[in-house]
């Protein structure tokens, strides 16, 4: 486990993991398990705040060495949470690109998705709309981030590139620019 | 090739855009295609290409620094299109060919013509087909001519000087000949057809029609020296009389003896005057023999005297006789009524326009009297109906032009198309200078690389798709590739034609020779036989080569 679910929506949902400090990377592929069907989603953001909504935390201008000796209950009042958007579920060992009937239920336990999982849902190019479209992140960075890990696991990562790149043109608009500015920043080959 | 239907229409032909990974670089126009629609393939052709994006934008940014992002652009962003003209449409449901009237849906497949295809189309290599050569960038493949259809009307066979007319039409004799549908007459006037040619490809000689055909085919000539000197054993020696050239005949020359409309006027005066020998009376006539003629034609004497002066021009044509041995329309009437093919060189006067002229008009006009005459004869239920006859001329414009070609008998067998069986195969290479309405009459055209505007207009001038053909004919090749359209193709065909080599001699004499360097057709053999037999009264084996030459040479 790595996290657990602490607020979901049909298209997204935020995980709060385990430990304070364990941070999830972000465009990581990630899985929970409800009931009979695994919804997968990918990690868009990642913030680290204080417990209580009304109170931030303080500054003490020490090192962190220094603060866990000194005011190591500080660090319960801290929480990380990840902002995940839904990439699709799988039902009876089938993926299925698109959202699942129900959003996923709360405090649901988080994994990452093994790397098959990763590639059975970077087959089809519909999750490259959903990272480029999504609300609150920003939509290039997290497709590049997306397109980098997915790459990575074939075997020719350029050609899977060339295939996703020709998709992600299209739903740019066949706008050279973005894709450009996206393309650059998947260095995997 | 593949990819598939973008857009079109029936009458501007598809865009088609091209699959990811296609090399639009090896894609010619003028190479043959199929579009897969649900009843029909449709059969097309090639016509341009072109690069195209869906965001113009992309167009503009540049990408060389990323091969990756370029790889992706292309296909997708940057499009390469390859337009094309359907032509024609094969029926799958029921077979058989149709003109096309309907249009393949969008995102149909399209796929590169194979062997089938063209056969369905063009039909295979048989006695009515005639194997001219290949679709282009389909070089195995046989690309047919229908014969029947061909002889059916006139003919045309254009390109520049040195695209290969002459041996398109060389190909085009040797289909007719040896098909038996037709007999041919060939105004020689460059001596490239009868006994031997020369190949500006190879650089060496080249077989006629003689050689191949042996028997089938006789040489007439104009000049017997010049014939003898090539090593050519003419079967005739044409002298033409004085009575036979007719004021209209000298219309015709009316350039190359410099004559004006008076004096054009003043030959027909001269001939009601003088009756069907008037040539030969006024080119002996002196000053007061005109001088008495002048005051009862009332003409003037000076212009008489004038046109005397440029009419002896015909005096200086020694094949021009006042009594010839022989009648030359009977002899080759004759010939051509036991279906033998008839080959007239000029010898030395194959620069000369004036003798070529006069020659070919005065025989042709009197050969097609008795063609009509008999014609006429097998409609009216009294013998037989002729065989058809194909004239061949070069330099038909001299013949064909707006101006003279009401006068001259060519322009009349070409406007009545095969009602006597005579037509014509108009060989040329500035197909402006031929009358339009001429043109319009020609029912198969077989067009070498043209590049001047008003010929290109004039050579597809009655062709339905003719602005998709105009890029095509721009972009032949100057040897060896020729359009072929109208009425003895399904549609109009850019082909590489076939080499006229040993493997065309093989086929043009059902294979039986010798070797290339001593060539003997099957119909020289014929030929060598029946001497044998004619004169030693033996038994001759034809496929016995060795053995004939044995006899012969006992």
């Amino acid at each position: 486990m790595i996290g657990e679910i602490i607020e979901s929506r049909t298209s997204e949902f935020i995980v709060e993991t385990v430990e304070y400090d364990f941070k999830l990377p972000y465009g990581s592929f990630i899985r929970t398990v409800d009931d009979n069907r695994i919804i997968y989603g990918i990690v868009a953001g990642m913030s680290t705040t204080s417990i209580d909504n009304n109170v931030r935390a303080k500054a003490f201008f020490k090192s962190l060495d220094e603060l866990k000796l000194e005011q190591p209950q500080i660090f319960s009042l801290l929480r990380t949470e990840a902002y995940c958007i839904v990439l699709g579920h799988s039902e009876g060992g089938i993926f299925k690109p698109y959202y699942p009937p129900n959003h996923p239920t709360l405090h649901l336990q988080v994994e990452f998705a093994d790397d098959k999982e990763i590639i059975e849902v970077t087959e089809s190019f519909t999750y490259l709309l959903k990272t480029i479209s999504c609300k609150d992140a920003d939509g290039e960075e997290l497709t590049a981030a997306a397109l980098r890990k997915a790459a990575s696991l074939r075997e020719n990562r350029r050609q899977y590139l060339v295939e996703a790149g020709r998709e992600l043109f299209k739903i740019l608009d066949y706008d050279t620019q973005k894709l450009k500015s996206i393309m650059e920043r998947v260095d995997v080959i | 090739m593949k990819g598939t239907i973008l857009r079109g229409s029936l009458s501007g032909g598809f865009d088609v855009r091209l699959a990811i990974g296609e090399n639009i670089e090896e894609i010619k126009v003028g190479t043959f295609c199929v579009v897969e629609g649900k009843r029909y393939d449709f059969f097309s052709m090639v016509v341009d290409e072109e690069i195209e994006a869906t965001n113009p934008q992309v167009l503009y940014d540049t990408f060389s620094d990323n091969p990756l992002i370029d790889e992706i652009v292309m296909g997708t962003g940057v499009i390469e299109k390859v337009k094309i003209q359907p032509m024609i449409m094969i029926d799958k449901l029921e077979g058989g060919v149709r003109p096309v009237k309907s249009i393949p849906s969008h995102m149909s497949p399209v796929r590169a013509a194979i062997d089938q295809d063209v056969f369905t189309i063009f039909g295979e290599p048989d006695e009515d087909h005639f194997h001219v050569g290949s679709p282009l960038d389909m070089e195995d493949i046989p690309l047919c001519v229908n014969l029947d259809r061909f002889i059916e009307r006139s003919n045309g066979i254009f390109g520049k000087s040195g695209t290969g007319k002459t041996f398109y039409t060389r190909i085009m004799l040797c289909g007719m000949i040896k098909s038996q549908k037709a007999n041919v007459l060939v105004f020689d006037v460059h001596n490239e057809y009868g006994w031997k040619g020369s190949s500006e490809d190879i650089g060496a000689e080249v077989k006629g029609l003689k050689q191949l055909f042996g028997s089938q085919v006789a040489i007439f000539t104009l000049d017997e020296k010049s014939s003898k000197n090539r090593g050519v054993r003419p079967d005739f020696v044409v002298e033409i009389p004085y009575r036979a050239i007719e004021p209209g005949d000298i219309a015709l020359v009316w350039e190359e003896l410099n004559l004006n409309p008076t004096a054009l006027e003043s030959i027909y005066i001269l001939q009601r005057y003088l009756g069907s020998d008037w040539l030969l009376t006024f080119l002996k006539m002196d000053v007061q023999d005109i001088k008495d003629m002048t005051d009862e034609v009332n003409a003037s004497q000076a212009s008489l005297q004038a046109l005397q002066r440029k009419l002896m021009a015909l005096e200086r044509l020694p094949f021009i006789k006042e009594n010839p041995a022989d009648d030359a329309v009977k002899r080759i009437m004759e010939y051509l009524d036991n279906g033998i093919n008839v080959v007239l060189e000029f010898g030395r006067y194959q620069n000369n326009m004036l003798a070529y002229m006069l020659v070919a008009n005065i025989l042709t006009r009197r050969i097609h009297e008795r063609y009509v005459t008999r014609s006429e004869r097998a409609q009216a239920g009294q013998g037989e109906m002729n065989k058809p006859l194909v004239i061949v001329i070069e330099e038909a414009h001299k013949f064909l032009s707006p101006e003279l070609s009401n006068q001259t008998i060519f322009g009349m067998i070409a406007r009545e198309m095969r009602k006597n069986n005579v037509t014509l195969l108009v060989v040329d290479q500035r197909p402006s200078g031929i009358d339009p309405e001429v043109q319009s009459q020609l029912g198969t055209k077989i067009i070498a690389l043209l590049t001047d505007e008003r010929d290109i207009e004039a050579a597809l001038s009655g062709s339905s798709n003719a602005r998709m053909l105009r890029n095509v004919l721009a972009s032949l090749e100057t040897k060896r590739q020729a359009i072929i359209l109208g009425h003895a193709v399904p549609m109009p065909v850019v082909i590489r034609t076939r080499e006229y080599d040993f493997k065309f001699y093989e086929d043009m004499t059902d294979g039986l020779i010798d070797d290339d360097e001593d060539f003997t057709g099957k119909r020289f053999l014929d030929d060598m036989a029946e001497y044998l037999e004619d004169n030693g009264d033996v038994q001759v084996d034809v496929s016995d080569i060795d053995g004939i030459e044995e006899l012969f040479k006992g």
